[in-house]
C-alpha cells in the first residue's frame, strides 16, 4: 500500500485540567485514505486529544497542521473549515427536526428559507455515494440509535468534512449495526476521507482499521499497521504489560432455583409497555446474562425485581436456600424488600446517578441502604467508615479520602465503591447493570472476578450486559430481550455471537454480515 | 502568589486608614439634629421635611455637618436602631418624621432623658408619661380651606360663564342639584376627614350647592391607585379633584381628561402640582415645616424644654398654598389674601358651626376622647388615658388646639364616603 | 517559525478558561478576600464618580457601619439575628434541593400566630405566654411551608413558585391582621404597650440576646441534624437524586413534607422571635424582605448552618455599611446603597468563578521556541 498523504499531524500536543495531564507531548499523523484506531483505555486521554482537533478545548502546547499548514482551532467552527467533523458519543442532535433540518442546522439560521430539494438531493447523492440509508424527512425522535448515528455521520459529510472522528461508534450499536457502519466507513476511507476511530474494543479494532494509534496516561505510545497487530500486542501496547485476556467460567455449583419471575409486564414512566410478559428463573451459583439492544426493558427488568418499578402484573418469586415457601416481591419497595430478610444487591447503569451519592464521600455511600442501623436518631459512623476503609484497600480505590465526594473519583474507582459496597451486603442475588461499561481493561477484569467470587458463593447473579464477547464468556445462559420480550434463553457454553446477535433484532428482517471480513 | 498578597495587604490598610480617617474627624460643635425619615430626598413627603430642616438649620446657623440623616428608615426595630445610633452620635434632638416610627421613638426615649425625641405627626406623647418625647402637626386644614376657597372661585367662573351648567353638563350634577367634587383620600383617619372637610367648607362658602363623593386608597403614596380612582371621579361627573394622597396621580388624571375635553380642576397636597398638571392644576395645600423644625431645634439648643405637642398653622405661616396656576378664576390672589388674613385675626373659623350640619341638623357640642386606644382585643382598651373634652367652643369645633395631631372626624353632610371601610 | 509568519490571522485566543480540580482552601480564601477588595475598590470609584464623596471616606462609613460604636455591634447583632434564623431554616429545605422561596411567607405567618396569641391570652404570664406564642409562631410557618410541599410531593408542582405565592398571602393577610387589630387608631401600637407579657425578658439591658441565643442554639441542633441524623442523611440523598433516594428504600414524600415542615417551623420561629424580642409589633414590612436576603446568606454558605453565621453577618454588614454611605450625603441615596451592595455580591458570586475555574492568557513571544 503506498504511502497516503498526510491529512492531519498533531506536533507536541499537550493539554492539562488542573493538575491532570489528559495529553504531553502527542505527536500523531491522520492520512488520507485511511481508517486509524484510537485505542486506549477509558482515561488515556483519546477523546481530549480529538475534542483539540473538533475546537472544543484548546491545546495548552503544540500545534496542528492541515494538511501541512499550521491552523488555529479554537472552535468547533473553525474545525468545520478545517474539514473536520466529529461524531460524539453523546449526539448532539435536535429531536424534533426532521433529518434533513438537523443537517443544514447552524448552515442557515432561518428554517424557513431552506432549500428543501437542494438539501435532499445533496443528501442522497452522498448516500448513495457511501452506502447510507436515511430519510430525510423522518424526525429524529422516530429514529433509533444506529440511524441518529448515521445522521450525525451524514450531517458532518454534508458540511465538506474530510476528516471524520468517531467516538466509541459501535457502544451503542448491535454487531449487525456495526458491520454496516463499518462498510460505510470503508467506503469513505475509499473515497479518500481520513477516518478517526476512538474506541477501546480490540476486536474493532483489528477488523475495521488500516493503522492503530495507542495512547497510555496521555502520551502516544505507539502506531503500527494493523497487519502486523493482534489482540494480545495491542493489549500490552495499552497497558504497558502483559496482561491474562481469559474470563474465568467455573462451573456452577448445585444451582437451585432463587429467583422465578412469572408473566412479568410493566410500564415504564412514560406508561408504555417495557417489558411484556416475561418468565424465567434465575438459579443460584450461576450467571445468568441478559442481552439486548439498550432500552429493550433491561432496565424494568432489574428495577422491578429491586423493587424500583411499577409491575402491572406477574410475579417474582424469592426462594431462600433454607426455606421451601416463596416470598412475593412484587408490590414492595426496597426497603420493604430488606426488612423481609431479602439481600438482594443491585449495581444500577447509572451510577452516580442511582447507585451512589456523588457529592458524598466513600463512608457516606456505605450507609446509602443501610443508615437506619442503630436505635438511635443518629447515623452510625464508625461501621461505614470500617467499611470504606477495606473496600478502598481490597478494591485499590483511588481517593484521595474515604471522605472525598466520590463523584470526583474516576469512572472505575467509582464503579469499584458501588460493586464493593453491594457485595459487602453478602447477597443472595446480585444484579449489575452495564456493570465494566466505560472501565478500563484492568477494572473490567477486577469486576468479573468479584462477580464469579459471588458466584462460587452461590449467590444468583443477574449480568446485563453490551459486550457480546464478555457475555459470552462471563455467563452461564444468556437471556436475550428484544423490545421487552425474552426472544431466547440460550447456553452460553455453546453459542455463537452471531445468533445472540439475531435474537437481539428479534431474529427476522435483519441480513446477517457476520461472514464479510475486512480486506 | 506574593503579588497577591501584596495586593491584599495593601487593600487592608487602605481600609484602616480610611477608618482612622473618619474616626478623628468628628468633633467641630457639640450640637447635633438627628433625622430619621422614612423615605429620602426623590419623595415629596419626605422632601419638604428635609427642606424644612436644611432651612431652619441654616437660620440657626447649624453646619451641615450638624445634623445626622438616617435616610430611607422603615417603621421596624430599624427606627429605635437608628435612634439610639444617632443618640451616640451626640445627638441632643432626634426627629422621626413618619407617624409609624413613633412606637420605636416611645421605646428608646425613657433610656435617654436629657435627649429629646421628636414623633412628627404622632399622638400619644403628652399623655406617654414620657417627658422627653414629643409631637408636632401643622394646622394644615386652614391651607386646605384657603385651597377650597380657591376651587370655589373656580367653580363660580365656570358657572358664571355657562361652562358648567345642567345643559352643558348634566352629568356634574347630582340628583338634587348639587355640582359634584371629587376627593382622592388616603385613609378613613381624622387627619383625611379634618382635611376634606375643610376643603369642601372652602368651595362651599364660594358656591353653595356642591356635594363631594370621597374615595380612599388605602395608602399614603400610590400613583397608579390615585390616577385610577380619580379618573373614576372624573368619569362620574366630579368638576374639581381634591386629595389627601402624596402622589401626582389625581392632577395627572386631570390633566389628561382635560386634555380630552372635559372640565375638570385638580387641587393637590404637599407640593406644587403645575408640572404634573399646568392647565387643571389650580393650588395644593402645603405645610411649611421650617417653622416647627427652627423652633425645636432652637428651644433644644438653648437648653429649654420643647412643648411636648405642638401645632401652628397661618398664624406662623406654618402652612400655605402653592403659587396658583394659570386656570385659576381672575380676582383669586385677593381673596385669598382676604381669606388668609381672616384666619390670621381670628374673624374666620373653619368648622364653623353655622356653615355645616350633620343628620340633617346643626350640632353644638363634640365631645373627644384623647386617650390612645388599643382596639386590638375583643373591647378597646386604654394604653394611655387622655381626657374626655369638649372640642366645640364659641360657635365652632376647635382642631388641633386639645392635641397637635388632628381629631375632627364628624361626618358632615353633602360629603359622601365611597368606600367608608 | 514559518509556521508564524503564515497564519498571522489565526492568532490563538486572547483568553482560554481551563477548569482547576483542586484549589486549597488557603487559596479558596484568599480569592475571596481579593474580591471583596476589589468590589471596595470599584465600590469606592463608583461612590466618589456619582457623588463626589471620598472614598476613604466611603471604607471608612464602611467599617464604622458596623464596628463604630459598641451600640452599632450590639445593632448588627439585634439585626442578624432574624437573618441567621432564616437561613438556617432554609438550609434543610436548600440541601433537599427544595427551592423555597417562601421564607418570608413563613416568617409573616409566625409572626401573625405569635401575634394572636400574644393579643388573645395577653393577661397570662410571660412564662407561659410567650412559649405559646412560640408554639404557634412553629405550627404556623411549619404549616405555610407543608402546603407546598405536599403538592410537590404527590402532583409534583413547581415549589419556587408554589412558595413565592404563599409569600402573597401571608403579606396580605398581615396587612389585613393589622388593619383590625389597630381598629381606629392610625396605627398598631407597640407590644410594650399593649401585650408587655409578650415581650422577652431583658438580658443585659436587651431584649434579643434571648433570641440570638436561641438562633444559635437551633443553628448548631441544625448542624447536628444535617450531619448526622437519620433524617439529615436521608434528606442529603433526596437532595442529590431522587433515584437514588428510591434505590435506597427512602420514601422520598415523607421525607419532602418532613423537611420542609421543619425549614418552614424555623422561618416561623422567626417570625415569633421577631415579635416577641425585636420589632414588639406586627407589620407586614417586619425585617425588610429578610426571607430573600437569606436565601443569598444560605447560598453562600453552602447551606452550613454554622458558615451561614459569617455568610449573615456579611450580609448584614453590607446593608449597614449601605445605609451608612447613605447618609453622608444628599446624593447618597438608599439606591445609591442597593447599588454598592448590588456590587459587592456580584463580586462575591463572581469569585467562586475564579475558585473553580483558571483563565489561561496568551502567552507572548512564542516564535522564540
Amino acid at each position: 500500500m503506498p504511502e497516503n498523504k498526510e491529512a492531519v499531524r498533531l506536533r507536541g500536543i499537550s493539554k492539562t485540567f488542573g493538575h491532570v495531564a489528559a495529553n504531553t507531548n502527542v505527536n500523531l499523523s491522520i492520512r488520507h485514505g485511511e481508517i486509524l484506531s484510537l485505542l486506549g483505555e477509558n482515561g488515556s486521554g483519546k477523546t481530549t486529544l480529538m475534542n483539540m482537533l473538533a475546537g472544543i478545548y484548546y491545546p495548552d502546547e503544540g500545534e496542528i497542521l492541515i494538511d501541512d499548514v499550521p491552523v488555529q482551532i479554537k472552535s468547533p467552527k473553525d474545525a468545520f473549515d478545517n474539514g473536520i467533523g466529529m461524531v460524539h458519543q453523546h449526539f448532539k442532535l435536535i429531536d424534533v427536526f426532521t433529518a434533513a433540518e438537523n443537517i443544514v442546522l447552524g448552515e442557515n439560521a432561518d428554517r424557513m428559507k431552506i432549500d428543501r430539494k437542494a438539501v435532499a438531493a445533496k443528501i442522497r447523492e452522498i448516500c448513495d455515494k457511501y452506502g447510507f440509508d436515511i430519510d430525510p424527512d423522518k424526525k429524529v425522535y422516530d429514529m433509533n440509535v444506529s440511524q441518529k448515528q448515521t445522521l450525525e455521520i451524514v450531517k458532518i459529510l454534508y458540511r465538506g468534512a474530510n476528516i471524520l472522528i468517531l467516538d466509541e461508534p459501535t457502544a451503542v450499536l448491535t454487531p449487525q449495526e456495526s458491520e454496516k457502519l463499518f462498510r460505510v466507513i470503508r467506503n469513505m476511507r475509499d473515497a479518500g476521507k481520513a477516518i478517526v476511530i476512538i474506541t477501546h474494543k480490540l476486536q474493532e479494532v483489528l477488523s475495521v482499521s488500516d493503522r492503530v494509534a495507542i495512547l497510555r496516561k496521555g502520551e502516544c505510545v505507539a502506531s503500527i499497521d494493523t497487519v502486523n497487530a493482534n489482540e494480545k500486542i495491542l493489549t500490552e501496547m495499552m497497558m504497558g504489560r502483559k496482561v491474562d485476556l481469559n474470563i474465568e467460567r467455573p462451573e456452577p455449583v448445585n444451582p437451585t432455583k432463587r429467583l422465578e419471575i412469572k408473566n412479568l409486564t410493566v410500564r415504564d414512566r412514560e406508561g408504555n409497555l417495557a417489558l411484556k410478559d416475561i418468565s424465567f428463573v434465575a438459579n443460584s451459583g450461576e450467571i445468568l446474562g441478559i442481552a439486548g439492544i439498550s432500552g429493550c426493558g433491561q432496565k424494568e427488568l432489574l428495577e422491578s425485581v429491586a423493587g424500583l418499578a411499577a409491575v402491572e402484573s406477574g410475579s417474582i418469586e424469592y426462594l431462600p436456600s433454607d426455606a421451601v415457601t416463596p416470598t412475593e416481591l412484587v408490590g414492595k419497595n426496597p426497603k420493604q424488600i430488606r426488612e423481609l430478610g431479602v439481600v438482594l444487591s443491585f449495581v444500577p447503569e447509572d451510577r452516580l446517578g442511582m447507585g451512589l451519592v456523588g457529592s458524598m464521600g466513600m463512608s457516606e455511600n456505605m450507609m446509602l441502604k443501610s443508615y437506619e442501623n442503630g436505635k438511635t436518631i443518629f447515623t452510625e459512623q464508625k461501621a461505614p467508615r470500617e467499611l470504606a476503609g477495606s473496600i478502598k484497600d481490597e478494591l485499590e480505590v483511588q481517593t484521595p479520602d474515604i471522605q472525598t465526594p466520590v463523584s470526583r473519583l474516576s469512572g472505575g474507582n467509582v464503579q469499584k465503591v458501588l460493586v464493593g459496597r453491594e457485595i459487602a451486603a453478602a447477597p443472595q442475588v446480585l444484579m449489575t447493570a452495564y456493570a465494566v461499561r466505560g472501565l478500563d481493561i484492568n477494572t473490567s477484569f477486577t469486576i468479573y472476578r468479584l462477580i464469579n467470587e459471588q458466584k462460587k458463593k452461590g449467590v444468583a447473579v443477574i449480568f446485563v450486559g453490551e459486550d457480546l464477547d464478555v457475555l459470552l464468556a462471563l455467563s452461564d445462559r444468556i437471556l436475550v430481550l428484544c423490545e421487552g420480550r425474552i426472544t431466547g434463553i440460550l447456553d452460553a457454553r455453546t453459542c455463537t455471537k452471531e445468533q445472540v446477535g439475531l435474537l437481539m433484532t428479534g431474529g427476522t428482517g435483519v441480513e446477517s454480515n457476520g461472514a464479510e471480513q475486512s480486506k | 502568589m506574593k503579588r497577591i498578597t501584596a495586593l491584599f495587604l495593601a487593600a487592608v490598610m487602605i481600609v484602616l486608614s480610611a477608618a482612622s480617617l473618619t474616626a478623628c474627624g468628628n468633633k467641630t460643635s457639640d450640637f447635633k439634629v438627628g433625622v430619621i425619615l422614612v423615605g429620602d430626598a426623590t419623595e415629596g413627603y419626605t422632601k419638604a421635611h428635609i427642606d424644612g430642616i436644611q432651612a431652619a438649620a441654616k437660620k440657626l446657623g447649624l453646619a451641615d455637618s450638624q445634623i445626622e440623616w438616617k435616610y430611607s428608615v422603615p417603621e421596624t426595630s430599624d427606627c429605635a436602631n437608628a435612634a439610639e445610633d444617632l443618640v451616640d452620635k451626640g445627638c441632643k434632638i432626634v426627629i422621626s418624621n413618619s407617624y409609624g416610627h413613633q412606637n420605636y421613638m416611645a421605646e428608646v426615649a425613657p433610656k435617654y432623658p436629657d435627649v429629646t425625641f421628636v414623633a412628627m405627626t404622632g399622638d400619644f406623647a403628652a399623655i406617654s408619661g414620657i417627658a422627653n418625647l414629643c409631637n408636632a402637626f401643622t394646622k394644615v386644614y386652614e391651607s386646605r380651606y384657603v385651597s377650597g376657597v380657591v376651587a370655589g372661585l373656580k367653580l363660580k367662573e365656570l358657572l358664571d360663564k355657562g361652562t358648567v351648567s345642567k345643559d352643558a353638563t348634566p352629568n356634574a350634577y347630582d340628583a338634587d342639584g348639587n355640582i359634584k367634587i371629587g376627593y382622592v383620600g388616603a385613609y378613613p383617619y381624622a387627619e383625611v376627614v379634618s382635611g376634606y372637610t375643610a376643603f369642601f367648607l372652602g368651595i362651599r362658602s364660594v358656591v353653595s350647592n356642591v356635594s363631594m363623593s370621597v374615595q380612599y386608597t388605602k395608602s399614603w403614596f400610590n400613583y397608579e391607585d390615585e390616577k385610577t380612582v380619580a379618573n373614576a371621579l372624573i368619569d362620574s361627573g366630579c368638576v374639581i379633584i381634591g386629595q389627601h394622597a402624596d402622589s401626582t396621580g389625581a392632577p395627572t388624571a386631570c390633566e389628561d381628561a382635560v386634555k380630552n375635553g372635559k372640565v375638570v380642576f385638580s387641587v393637590g397636597y404637599n407640593v406644587d402640582m403645575l408640572q404634573a398638571a399646568p392647565t387643571a392644576a389650580l393650588t395644593s395645600a402645603t405645610n411649611n415645616w421650617e417653622v416647627y423644625y427652627e423652633h425645636a431645634i432652637k428651644t433644644v439648643m438653648d437648653g429649654k424644654k420643647l412643648e411636648q405637642d405642638w401645632a401652628q398653622g397661618y398664624e406662623s405661616n406654618s402652612v400655605a398654598i402653592t403659587a396658583l396656576g394659570k386656570s385659576a378664576a381672575e380676582g383669586t390672589q385677593a381673596k385669598v389674601d382676604e381669606v388668609v388674613a381672616a384666619i390670621k385675626g381670628g374673624t374666620l373659623h373653619v368648622f364653623d358651626l353655622k356653615t355645616f350640619t350633620v343628620g340633617g341638623a346643626a350640632i353644638s357640642s363634640n365631645i373627644v376622647d384623647f386617650s390612645y386606644m388599643d382596639f386590638s382585643g375583643a373591647t378597646p382598651r386604654v394604653v394611655y388615658q387622655g381626657q374626655q373634652q369638649e372640642t366645640v367652643k364659641n360657635g365652632y369645633v376647635e382642631e388641633s388646639v386639645l392635641r397637635s395631631a388632628p381629631y375632627f372626624s364628624i361626618r358632615i353632610d353633602g360629603i359622601t364616603e365611597l368606600n367608608p371601610n | 517559525m514559518r509556521a508564524m509568519a503564515q497564519s498571522k490571522a489565526n492568532k490563538e485566543p486572547l483568553v482560554h478558561v481551563v477548569r482547576k480540580e483542586d484549589t486549597t482552601t488557603l487559596k479558596k480564601w484568599m480569592l475571596r478576600v481579593i474580591a471583596v477588595a476589589a468590589a471596595l475598590l470599584v465600590t469606592g470609584a463608583f461612590v466618589f464618580a456619582v457623588t463626589g464623596i471620598n472614598p476613604f471616606n466611603i471604607y471608612g462609613a464602611m467599617v464604622t457601619g458596623t464596628f463604630g460604636t459598641p451600640r452599632r455591634i450590639r445593632n448588627t447583632i439585634k439585626t442578624l439575628t432574624p437573618l441567621l434564623c432564616l437561613g438556617v431554616g432554609l438550609a434543610p429545605a436548600f440541601k433537599m434541593k427544595f427551592w423555597n422561596i417562601g421564607a418570608q411567607g413563613q416568617m409573616l405567618v409566625g409572626a401573625l400566630a405569635a401575634s394572636f396569641v400574644a393579643l388573645t391570652f395577653r393577661n397570662l404570664p410571660g412564662g407561659v405566654l410567650i412559649p405559646l406564642m412560640g408554639l404557634g409562631a412553629i405550627l404556623a410557618g411549619a404549616l405555610w411551608a407543608v402546603l407546598p410541599a405536599i403538592f410537590k410531593a404527590f402532583w409534583n408542582t413547581n415549589e419556587t413558585l408554589f412558595t413565592l405565592m404563599m409569600n402573597y398571602i401571608a403579606t396580605f393577610w398581615v396587612m389585613y391582621s393589622v388593619d383590625v387589630w389597630k381598629g381606629e387608631s392610625s396605627g398598631f401600637a407597640s407590644f410594650k404597650q399593649i401585650a408587655k407579657n409578650a415581650v422577652m425578658p431583658v438580658i443585659a439591658k436587651e431584649n434579643f440576646y434571648i433570641c440570638t441565643g436561641i438562633v444559635l442554639i437551633v443553628a448548631a441542633l441544625m448542624y447536628i441534624y444535617m450531619k448526622r441524623t437519620k433524617h439529615g442523611y436521608e434528606l442529603a440523598v433526596v437532595g442529590e437524586s431522587e433515584k437514588t433516594a428510591r434505590y435506597a428504600g427512602i420514601n422520598v414524600k415523607k421525607v419532602t413534607i418532613r423537611t420542609m415542615v421543619l425549614s418552614g417551623a424555623i422561618c416561623g420561629l422567626c417570625g415569633f422571635l421577631t415579635v416577641s424580642g425585636i420589632d414588639f409589633t406586627l407589620s407586614h414590612t417586619m425585617n425588610n424582605g429578610f426571607g430573600f436576603t437569606a436565601i443569598v446568606v444560605a447560598w453562600l454558605a453552602k447551606f452550613n448552618p454554622f458558615t451561614m453565621i459569617g455568610t449573615s453577618f456579611m450580609m448584614v454588614f453590607f446593608q449597614n455599611a449601605a445605609s451608612e454611605i447613605s447618609s453622608m450625603n444628599a446624593n447618597a441615596t438608599e439606591y445609591l446603597s442597593n447599588v454598592i451592595s448590588g456590587i459587592i455580591l456580584f463580586f462575591l458570586i463572581g469569585v467562586e468563578f475564579f475558585i473553580n475555574y483558571r483563565l489561561v492568557f496568551r502567552k507572548n513571544g512564542k516564535e522564540g521556541k
